[in-house]
């Protein structure tokens, strides 16, 4: 199983191409479908060119899916729950690494406990509450139940990150006359640069592709995934100019994997090997 | 510039007494080595007074102010890590100013001290570089410099050589020594590398499992080791140990074990006489081959079970009897080879006495 | 990727504290909980507290409007009884072969018969593969509508070869008997990209020496998998499990828009009844407890998989 014989090499890029064809195959297939004629009902197959490039469809679905005002929301969203999050996954992370407090564990376990609890488990409750506090169908409400929701695997990740610094580091920050907040901004926060920057493109993606609770909190203020699956919902036949809405809000995550590519390997991979 | 005191300290880590009352007085200017093995609580001492642990009880002083309770900022001491601590993400020069710009020093003065210690260490040209582009000399240089930058009252050095090979470190250390005399500044010295203490330190501390074991200039600790540990621990090849019967026969005394056999003139014994049984110690550089010394005492015989060939001269690992082992160093060419017999005697005046419970030195023959 | 978490915190809790316990000289004693309070005020206020009253409010049967009445446990008791909620979990055991095990079996093999040699392009490759998962699944999610149209891609190809009798009228995701697998098959490609990526990570990782030993015994290629790689990816596997079947158990977004639980009831899964029953027919106690319900088998499963993984390591 071990030979580097010629087989082998043809073989394993045999395989891995033709998993990485049908990994991206649907999603290919759904751009090659926006740009058949709109309204049409059979549908393309996938295999072979439109007759003709419609690449009017992206407009049309852009203004009909209402998507100016859904990627508003979202980029609205993502740009004050990101920094937020973040910052205060870093701040609170740095703390429980570096910290002696009285009950600091048991709040980290507390965190640790969101990490398991799922969204359904307390999604009845904070409708009720959202809309207590009428912040219902508002930016606010995704902002604030993104960032609380973040924070459990936030804190973790940071608080892991600044405990691979090694101890001599901190305590030449202390004899050097740092305070603990100069400590965090100038020697730690640099130190995990790279782990910081995982937690937000993570965090990001997550929140760009955040669906059920842009479902249930938000109606014409909505995120792009809410307002495709509703634009999906009313223009079922026509694939096309489904498919169109579908690329348009695909391409913003896209971008983003692409550019920072390493980040989330380095999130989904590690997050899972290391644990 | 200040005297550093240790008074009664001692450190628990939980149940593990790490410092057991340990007294020191260090006046101000000195260079004090502690040296010990790992273990022996010799950087748990440095980091109390860098103040990196908390002291159990006892109190240390630094200058005249107790500072038990003080943070390390407040303390105005330096200190350089054993893995030299440079801030990755900051230039050599970041490095060197960070403590001052904590001190919001006005920018012209952080510049003219970062200058000013880059220049005694020889640094001004890395500069702009960053720690991940220095090797390991050089950034052994950062870290003493961000130590000097701060002109602090007490240096503190935590095995700062241990990380060079071993060329470097004999010219580093001779550097370090230097520029201690130059700035005068009262510095404590983590070695576990006896070689390090007895070639740097004015004065040595050694110690073991947390005990503070004897404490002396170089000369002192060499030639009247307070007591085994010490004897065994300083001095390179180590001291040779045997235990041996003790009698006194009028006006000599007579060591016996075994096979091994000794007959000393006893000018110098204790007022309560001596235990019937005693540890004698030898150091390999006092003890000679019967034939190429004069006037030693002995012979003792026995059997050559190694020879090291060390190439300014030979060490001959001798066993007497069944267990008595002693190391003799003799010339480079000597003819001697294992399973040969060797007679060897000891320079007078350097054979070590040792109570065989206390450990301690009871008298030099 | 939102499961991920998940398989953080099982592994997260022997983290201890590694560093000294008693504060230092000087240092500032209650500032830590300055650090830390944002982060979980916010914590708290929008995931502890709301779990509190989750379960206050699970003991009730209230429509969201009227007044609401005291039933004690009775919604947890429905678990047992309401071929509802039986079929949602049903339905979720079903799409977890899908979604946890084939692709757990398929990355397996594959990375077993790709064995050890590096690939070129191999971060290229590693992208492709991860799409399907970084991707908003809404949107994946509606390319696969396409494909299961009556008259999409999956169907014109069965045409072509003669399989066309396959193809159900209403398309792929309106028929009861295609539908879940449907669902099925969405998350499995959703998820073998990954599982695949991980596995082989893992394999590279197992020590050439092992192979070469297994080798010189006599071992053939079915027993070099069973007796090196298989043992040697053990970790991956116990975190690839933990992740797709957390990941199951969670499933909402391509029910929703694939099939919104139909046609009739054939795809409804637990999450998606939460949804149903708290804003949609009014049974707001109800899935408040059936939230609950499925975090503690969450709970449990994440747990016995690890005990599982953890004892099988021993031997």
């Amino acid at each position: 199983m071990t030979t580097n014989s010629r087989a082998q090499i043809t073989l394993n890029y045999a395989l891995i191409i033709a998993c990485s064809l049908i990994a991206i195959y649907p999603l290919v297939g759904v751009v090659l479908a926006s740009l058949y004629p709109s309204g049409t009902s059979s549908s393309p197959s996938g295999f072979a060119l439109p007759p003709t490039f419609a690449w009017h469809n992206y407009v049309a679905a852009w203004d009909q899916g209402k998507f100016a005002a859904s990627f508003t929301t979202s980029i609205i969203v993502a740009a004050v729950m990101v920094p937020a999050s973040v910052v205060l996954s870093v701040v609170a992370g740095y703390a429980f690494a570096t910290m002696h407090f009285r009950g600091s564990k048991v709040i980290f376990y507390l965190f640790i406990l969101g990490l398991i609890i799922p969204t359904e488990a307390t999604i009845v409750p904070l409708f009720y509450d959202v809309r207590a506090l009428h912040l219902l169908d508002t930016y606010w409400a995704l902002i604030l139940l993104e960032v609380s929701g973040e924070l459990a695997f936030g804190v973790f990740w940071m608080r892991a990150a600044f405990l691979s610094a090694p101890p001599s580091l901190l305590e030449a920050a202390r004899i050097d006359g740092a305070s603990s907040w100069q400590t965090m901004r100038k020697v730690m926060v640099p130190f995990a640069r790279p782990a910081i920057l995982t937690l937000a493109v993570l965090t990001f993606a997550d929140s760009w592709n955040e669906f059920f609770l842009a479902l249930v909190f938000t109606v014409s203020h909505t995120t792009a995934p809410a307002g495709l699956a509703s634009f999906s919902g009313r223009y079922t036949t026509n694939i096309p100019l489904v498919s169109a809405g579908a690329v348009i809000v695909a391409v913003p995550i896209l971008i983003v994997f692409i550019i920072f590519q390493r980040e989330f390997m380095r999130g989904m991979l590690t997050g899972a090997v290391k644990g | 510039m200040a005297r550093v005191v240790y008074d009664g300290v001692v450190k628990r880590f939980g149940e593990v007494a790490a410092l057991r009352d340990f007294s020191l007085d260090i006046p101000d200017g000195e260079f004090m080595v502690f040296v010990g093995p790992s273990g022996s609580g010799k950087t748990t001492a440095l980091r109390l007074i860098a103040g990196l642990e908390t002291v159990t009880s006892g109190e240390i002083r630094v200058g005249e102010q107790v500072v038990n309770r003080l943070a390390p900022r407040d303390r105005d001491i330096a200190m350089v890590f054993q893995d030299y601590a440079l801030y990755p993400q900051m230039t050599v020069f970041q490095n060197l100013a960070f403590s001052l710009k904590m001190r919001k020093m006005p920018r012209q003065e952080i510049e003219r001290h970062v200058q000013h210690a880059a220049d005694m260490l020889d640094i001004g040209k890395l500069l702009q570089r960053k720690p991940r582009e220095l090797s390991g000399g050089q950034r052994q240089r950062v870290a003493l410099g961000r130590a000097l930058v701060r002109e602090p009252k007490v240096f503190l050095m935590d095995e700062p050589l241990s990380n060079l090979d071993a060329k470097l470190r004999v010219q580093t250390r001779t550097e370090i020594k230097h520029l201690q005399e130059e700035i005068a500044t009262t510095t404590i010295y983590v070695t576990h590398d006896q070689v390090e203490a007895m070639t740097m330190g004015d004065r040595v501390a050694v110690m073991n499992d947390g005990v503070l074991e004897q404490v002396g200039d170089t000369r002192t600790v060499y030639e009247h080791p307070a007591n085994v540990f010490v004897a065994g621990f300083i001095g390179s090849p180590a001291m040779s140990f045997a235990t041996v019967g003790a009698t006194m026969r009028g006006d000599q005394l007579e060591l016996r074990q075994g096979a091994l056999s000794l007959t000393v003139a006893s000018t110098q014994l204790p007022a309560d006489g001596v235990p019937a049984e005693v540890v004698v110690g030898v150091r390999p550089e006092h003890a000679h081959l019967w034939s190429e010394g004069e006037g030693l005492v002995g012979p003792v015989s026995g059997r050559a079970e190694y020879v090291e060939m060390l190439g300014r001269e030979t060490l001959i690992g001798v066993l007497c009897g069944d267990q008595q082992r002693f190391s003799v160093l003799a010339d480079a060419d000597t003819p001697v080879r294992p399973g040969h017999e060797v007679r060897f005697g000891i320079d007078p005046g350097r054979l070590y006495l040792f109570d065989p419970l206390t450990e301690q030195a009871l008298t030099v023959l | 990727m939102s499961e991920l978490p998940a398989v953080v915190a099982s592994r997260a809790v022997a983290d201890g504290g590694r560093r000294r316990r008693e504060r230092l000289p000087g240092e500032p004693r209650r500032i830590g909980y300055l650090y830390i309070a944002p982060a979980f005020l916010l914590f708290a206020a929008f995931n502890l507290v709301p779990l509190v009253q989750g379960i206050n409010v699970s003991l009730y049967n209230w429509d969201g409007i009227s007044p609401a009445t005291w039933v004690g446990f009775a919604n947890y008791g429905e678990f047992f009884t309401s071929p509802d909620i039986r079929s949602g979990y049903l339905h979720v055991l079903i799409l977890m072969i899908f979604y946890s095990f084939l692709p757990i079996i398929i990355g397996l093999f594959l990375a077993a018969v790709m064995s050890r040699i590096r690939i070129r392009g191999l971060t290229f490759f590693r992208m492709l593969l991860f799409l399907p998962l970084v991707i908003t699944d809404v949107v994946t999610a509606v390319a696969w509508i396409w494909i299961y149209d009556a008259t999409g891609p999956l169907s014109t190809t069965l045409k072509a070869v003669g399989l066309g009798h396959f193809v159900p009228s209403a398309g792929w995701l309106g028929d009861f008997n295609t539908a879940l697998p449907a669902v099925g098959v969405f998350g499995m490609w959703g998820q073998f990209g990954f599982c695949l990526i991980l596995f082989l990570a893992g394999v590279m990782k197992i020590p050439a020496t092992l192979y070469e030993a297994a080798r010189v015994d006599g071992a053939n290629a079915v027993r070099e998998f069973f007796a090196v790689t298989l043992p040697g990816l053990r970790y991956e596997l116990q975190v690839v499990l933990v992740l797709t079947v957390i990941g199951t158990l969670g499933t909402f977004d391509e029910i929703y828009v694939l099939t919104a639980g139909g046609p009739g009831t054939s795809t409804t899964v637990p999450a998606y009844l939460v949804w149903r029953r708290a804003f949609q027919t009014g049974q707001v106690g109800s899935a408040a407890a059936l939230g609950i319900i499925l975090m503690l088998i969450i709970f449990a499963v994440t747990y016995g998989i690890n005990r599982l993984m953890e004892r099988g390591a021993e031997t």
